[in-house]
């Protein structure tokens, strides 16, 4: 038994020895709140036990068995002492467990009271919110405007105002006040509805007035109609004065004042003018009815919309042309003025108003008296396109004078008023200041509004007309005799020439600007600015013998005022040209320069025909005095037949192109 | 003056002023035009500052010539010689302070004055033109002490040898002739157009320049520009130059000329043609150097335009004076 308890212990004891720390690791991971004081006992358990167990062995190895009383005491004590460390090991843990009870209880109670303090936090603050939602409220009655509270108690009747009640009670006296603002609302509704009712009374005694006046119309209408012989028996067209007038009250303002001032200066001047005014009346009726300007705003906005439509949607380019259309659109009614002159052709100048734009427009039609043969050059003469171009200096007409435009186009997408001209007519500057439309120009100048500005520019503006007219038909006639190669020279003008000119007109034929500008031999002409584009462009050739001159001519539309201007290029042993040759440059400025001779009388119709006769005889003087190569045997192929005092002069050498009438000689000048 | 006036004018003549701030210069509408040169040169120099500071009508005629004596620009019209004060001129008066008429035998038309030049041996006044003569006038008295008769045709250009106390004169006959001054007497007689080098008969034989430079001369015209040594008379060099020249001048080692064609010539004394240089008019008439100035040194050449061509370096253009 002895032996068998040794051998169980052992084990165990050696067990113990190593597992010690092991043992209290797993005890602390397991407990954590094993008591102090049950760790000191577990632990003298513990060194109690290793002792006995150290005795034991000591007992085995060194006492003998005599000794194996003493030995088995001490494992009654041992063991007593292993029950020990059991019950100490059983408190400590039920000690743990009553501490953690006690500590969750009290956490419990905690919490409890922290949730019951909370609501009362919340109860609290929505309460609060509760009493200034309350404060905030506003009465209906804040907005409407009262009376005030002076004007309130004295005028109130006592049974609304209940003096001793609202005196002191602000409530009370807020509600009486409303009281008496309805009262008073009340009232003012009744005597609205009777103005309402007075007022139709009286339209309707105006509408019986009016159905009276209007029963009179036709019966004066009768006595007019019966009149009329007797006016016209009479030459005094006050009816159809009286027509035109009627008419003219829808004109448009700047066609009204041309109308007025036309009508001013064929009476005080001109007979030969005529005005009249024609087009849709109705039209022009309806037209003065609405009023313009909310129209005018929408069609803006409209148009912009449009555009930006467009972009999004190409098939809208339909509206914008509509739209273009409606810009452009000219008023219903237009002015008809005709100038006749003394032949008896006509010039019919139609006055067009553009209403959007503010502009007014001008066509022009020719029609002459007698059958003009049809020169080919003479085509663009009476062109209704450039008839008029440049009646004064630089008025091309093309672009609109009026600077506003240019942000219209540019909303409705057009690039420039010239593509519109020839289904619009002209913007001369001229016709505005004839209508009285006067636009700042880029240059500052005085300006005159209205009626002074029309009849300043009438008289002038008139007789440049009437001249542009005339030298126009005046060239008509002169280049279907250029194109037979005879230079008309009329009998004022034979002075200027001798009686024999050998040199002869070949050939007459009009060109395009194009085409001048890329002769060689006019370049410094259109560098210094003299050729524009809307000049008339003609080619003369003239020869003699082998020699052929080439005269390229710039007709400025304000002929004869502006004088033609040549350059000239000679074919004759080889090619010559006014900038090669001094001498055909003194032919140059022989026509261009020398103007006052060659202008023939007043206001200068034959200048050309004159410029190209001397151009005839220059070529000769030329040809003649060239001085001879005395290398080449035979005779001069242009004997020497003019008279020259010298053939040559000054260090250029030039030739004596100057010829003096009742002598007969050439000079230099 | 219109445009059409200006497209047709020619620059004919041109003189610096004795100061060298100004330049005249003479049109073929007998006007003359002064320039300020010291507010054209200036950096910012505008348009408007080569427009002429004044322009006035001197002749009927064209101004062929123009020269300036140490107090008075001296100007040609047709038959007539007039003298006008730089001082009275640069402050805006344009009365002429003296006219002068050499004595032409009677004829139809007043012969016209295409060259002057100054004798300062004598001061006195060398005018050639249309009357085949060389008339002398002492600018002390304005008297017109002697007559030069051997050309045959108009005398184009004249030009003086002070050191030999020689005036030698261009025509259109073809001669260069060399007269003594002092005695009145054609010395020796060149006639250019019968030398093979120079001759050029499809031109024609007339001499428009003569210039000369101590024992050398430069003439040309009809015949080519040609380089003579006077001693020996004999050409030394011929320039081959397409138009007729019609003004040259020495300037260092190269010789300048202008005449017909768009272009100033460069040329070495030797014979080659070193650079043509481009001006704007179409053809030129007149070319000068300002050397009374070291400031405004510039050339400037004038022709058939209303523009005077002004190079502050021989090189290149640097712009244009416009009348």
């Amino acid at each position: 038994m002895s032996s068998d308890a040794l051998k169980k212990r052992k084990p165990k004891v050696i067990r113990n020895e190593g597992g010690t720390p092991e043992n209290k690791r797993s005890r602390g991971d397991g407990d954590q709140e094993f008591s102090v004081l049950g760790l000191c006992l577990l632990w003298f358990c513990i060194q109690m036990i290793k002792r006995e167990s150290i005795k034991c062995h000591h007992g085995i190895s060194h006492v003998c068995l005599r000794q194996s009383v003493e030995i088995e005491e001490r494992r009654m004590q041992s063991c007593i002492h292993f029950m020990t460390l059991k019950k100490l090991n059983r408190l400590a843990h039920m000690r743990l467990k009553k501490g953690r009870d006690q500590t969750h209880e009290a956490k419990q109670r905690v919490d409890a009271l922290h949730l019951q303090l909370q609501n009362l936090l919340y109860e609290v603050m929505h309460l609060q919110k509760e009493i200034s939602k309350c404060l905030e409220f506003k009465s209906k009655h804040e907005e409407i405007e009262l009376v005030t509270l002076d004007e309130f108690f004295q005028e109130a009747p006592p049974e609304i105002s209940r003096l001793q009640f609202t005196k002191d009670d602000p409530h009370q006296q807020t509600l009486a006040r409303l009281d008496w603002e309805l009262e008073q609302r009340k009232r003012l509704a009744e005597k609205y509805k009777d103005s309402l009712a007075s007022k139709e009374k009286i339209l309707k005694s105006i509408e019986v007035k009016k159905e009276y006046l209007s029963s009179l119309q036709p019966g004066l209408n009768a006595i007019m109609q019966a009149s009329l012989p007797v006016q016209e028996y009479l030459c005094m067209p006050f009816e159809h004065v009286q027509k035109q007038n009627e008419v003219a009250r829808h004109l448009p303002p700047p066609l009204y004042v041309l109308l007025v001032q036309v009508n001013a200066y064929s009476q005080a001047c001109d007979k030969s003018i005529t005005v009249s005014i024609s087009g849709d009346v109705d039209e022009a009726k309806a037209l003065s009815k609405p009023p313009e300007d909310s129209q005018d705003d929408e069609s803006d906005s409209d148009a912009e919309e449009e555009l930006q439509n467009t972009r999004r949607r190409p098939t809208l380019g339909v509206q914008l042309d509509d739209k273009r259309r409606e810009m452009l659109k000219p008023h219903p009614l237009s002015l008809c003025v005709d100038l006749k002159c003394k032949d008896g052709s006509v010039l019919h100048l139609f006055f067009y108003y553009l209403m959007n734009l503010n502009i007014m427009t001008v066509k022009a039609k020719v029609s002459t008296a007698a059958d003009l043969a049809g020169a080919i050059s003479a085509g663009e003469l009476l062109n209704s396109e450039t008839l008029l171009s440049c009646l004064y200096a630089n008025d091309k007409g093309s672009e609109t004078p009026n600077p506003a435009n240019r942000y219209q186009f540019d909303k409705v997408g057009i690039a420039t008023f010239g593509d519109y001209v020839s289904e619009l007519g002209h913007p001369y500057i001229w016709v505005q200041n004839l209508g009285g439309l006067q636009f700042p120009s880029d240059r500052p100048e005085v300006t005159i509004y209205g009626k002074s500005l029309s009849a300043s520019h009438m008289e002038s503006s008139m007789k440049l007309l009437k001249g542009r007219l005339q030298s126009r038909l005046a060239l008509h006639k002169q280049f279907s005799s250029l194109e037979h190669s005879i230079v008309p020279v009329s009998s004022e003008c034979q002075h200027l020439f001798p009686a024999k000119v050998v040199s002869r007109l070949a050939r007459w034929t009009t060109m395009t600007y194009l085409e001048y500008a890329e002769l060689p031999y006019t370049q410094h002409v259109v560098q210094a600015g003299l050729a524009q584009d809307t000049d008339l462009y003609f080619l003369a050739q003239v020869e003699r013998g082998t020699a052929c001159l080439q005269a390229a001519m710039v007709l400025n539309p304000r002929y004869p005022e502006v004088t033609p201007l040549f350059a000239l290029s000679l074919n004759w042993k080889g090619e010559r040209t006014g900038r090669t040759d001094d001498n055909l440059r003194a032919m140059e400025s022989e026509v261009n320069v020398f103007r006052m001779e060659l202008q023939g009388p007043r206001p200068g119709y034959q200048l050309l025909t004159n410029q190209l006769q001397r151009l005839c005889l220059c070529l000769d003087v030329y040809l003649e005095t060239e001085s001879q190569d005395d290398s080449v045997e035979g005779p001069r192929e242009f004997p020497r037949e003019k008279m020259c005092l010298r053939t040559v002069r000054g260090p250029n050498r030039l030739k004596p192109f100057k010829y003096n009438h009742p002598q007969g000689f050439f000079s230099h000048r | 003056m219109g445009p059409v006036e200006l497209l047709h004018m020619s620059v004919f003549s041109q003189s610096f002023s004795p100061c060298g701030r100004f330049l005249a210069a003479g049109n073929n509408y007998g006007e003359i035009a002064v320039f300020s040169l010291s507010s054209s040169l200036s950096p910012e120099a505008t348009e408007i500052n080569r427009k002429p500071i004044l322009t006035f009508t001197a002749h009927e005629g064209p101004v062929f010539s123009l020269l300036s004596t140490d107090t008075h620009l001296l100007s040609a019209g047709n038959g007539e010689i007039s003298a006008w004060s730089w001082t009275e001129l640069a402050k805006r008066n344009t009365k002429a302070v003296w006219i002068r008429r050499p004595q032409y035998k009677l004829s139809l038309e007043i012969p016209e004055i295409n060259a002057m030049v100054i004798n300062a041996r004598d001061n006195s006044l060398a005018v050639g033109g249309g009357d085949n003569n060389v008339h002398i006038m002492d600018l002390e008295s304005g008297i017109f002490k002697s007559v030069l008769q051997g050309h045959t045709d108009y005398i184009h250009c004249l030009s003086i040898r002070e050191r030999e106390g020689e005036l030698l004169s261009g025509g259109e006959d073809g001669a260069v002739r060399m007269w003594d001054v002092r005695t009145g007497q054609s010395v020796h007689c060149v006639e250019v157009y019968k030398y093979e080098q120079c001759a050029r008969p499809q031109h024609g034989k007339w001499i428009s320049c003569v210039t000369t430079d101590s024992d050398w001369m430069l003439c040309g015209g009809g015949p080519s520009l040609s380089l003579w040594h006077l001693r020996s008379l004999s050409p030394t060099s011929v320039f081959p130059l397409s138009g007729c020249q019609r003004q040259a001048m020495f300037y260092q080692d190269l010789i300048l000329a202008v005449g017909e064609g768009h272009f100033a010539s460069h040329c070495l004394l030797g014979g080659e043609v070193k650079s043509l240089i481009p001006c704007t008019p179409p053809s030129l008439n007149t070319l000068a150097l300002n050397t009374n100035s070291t400031e405004h040194r510039v050339l400037t050449v004038g022709g058939s335009s209303d523009q005077i061509d002004v190079f502050t370096n021989l090189s290149y253009r640097a712009f244009s004076l416009s009348f």
